[in-house]
């Protein structure tokens, strides 16, 4: 039946997840990657067309063999999908979910708020605002 | 499409250790004391023209300078 071979290698898509100081997966087949985008949200199965995606700091989410996911939250970074089902995603930080401290994200998003909504400089301001779009997308994926 | 970051004047490479440091600050304590090593930087560089070094700068000095002249510039 053809749902047999779903979890055969053939079906794979071989993904090698790097942040500078650490390979989260190196060539490992995987079922789909789920990123996030600058274009939007997207899926990654086997044989998907070339692609060169910028990401936006939020989470990915990897289904591996079997049809368990683990999911990250990367700082943003790039997503290349070769041909041949080879897929890399490099960011600078990435940490597993619960890895995460919602009272930690939840007091600097106050913080934020405050700098972002006061008279300081407009480069302080940018930072803020940039803070802020990081720790609203954590708080939301960590819920 | 023009980044909210860009047209704050900051680059690519600012804007995403931003980011970084954000999610580094964000972690359990544990992890966070580990992962906070990481982000701190200290870089000098030098320009060289004619076969002359010139003037020794702190690179993060540079860049906050070369942001505040860019800013409202790059729309």
């Amino acid at each position: 039946m053809w749902h047999d071979g779903w979890q055969m290698d053939m079906h794979d898509i071989k993904l090698t997840l790097a942040l500078p100081h650490q390979a989260i997966y190196k060539s490992q087949g995987v079922v789909q990657v789920n990123i996030p985008a600058e274009s939007g949200d997207m899926g990654v199965l086997a044989n998907h067309v070339p692609a060169i995606e910028q990401l936006k700091p939020g989470m990915i989410e990897v289904v591996e063999d079997g049809g368990s996911s683990k999911r990250y939250f990367l700082s943003g970074g790039f997503a290349t999908v070769q041909p041949g089902s080879v897929m890399s995603v490099n960011a600078v930080e990435g940490y597993p979910l619960e890895d995460f401290s919602a009272d930690a994200v939840r007091a600097q998003i106050t913080e934020a708020q405050k700098v972002a909504n006061g008279g300081g400089s407009e480069q302080d301001v940018a930072e803020a605002k940039i803070e802020l779009e990081v720790l609203e997308s954590l708080q939301a994926v960590l819920k | 499409m023009v980044f909210a970051w860009k047209s704050a004047g900051l680059s690519y490479n600012r804007y995403l250790a931003i980011a970084s440091r954000v999610v580094r600050r964000s972690l359990k304590e544990d992890k966070r004391i580990i992962a906070e090593r990481r982000g701190e930087t200290d870089l000098r560089f030098a320009k060289w023209s004619n076969g002359k070094q010139g003037e020794s700068k702190n690179l993060v000095d540079a860049n906050s300078s070369a942001m505040a002249a860019n800013a409202g510039s790059s729309s």
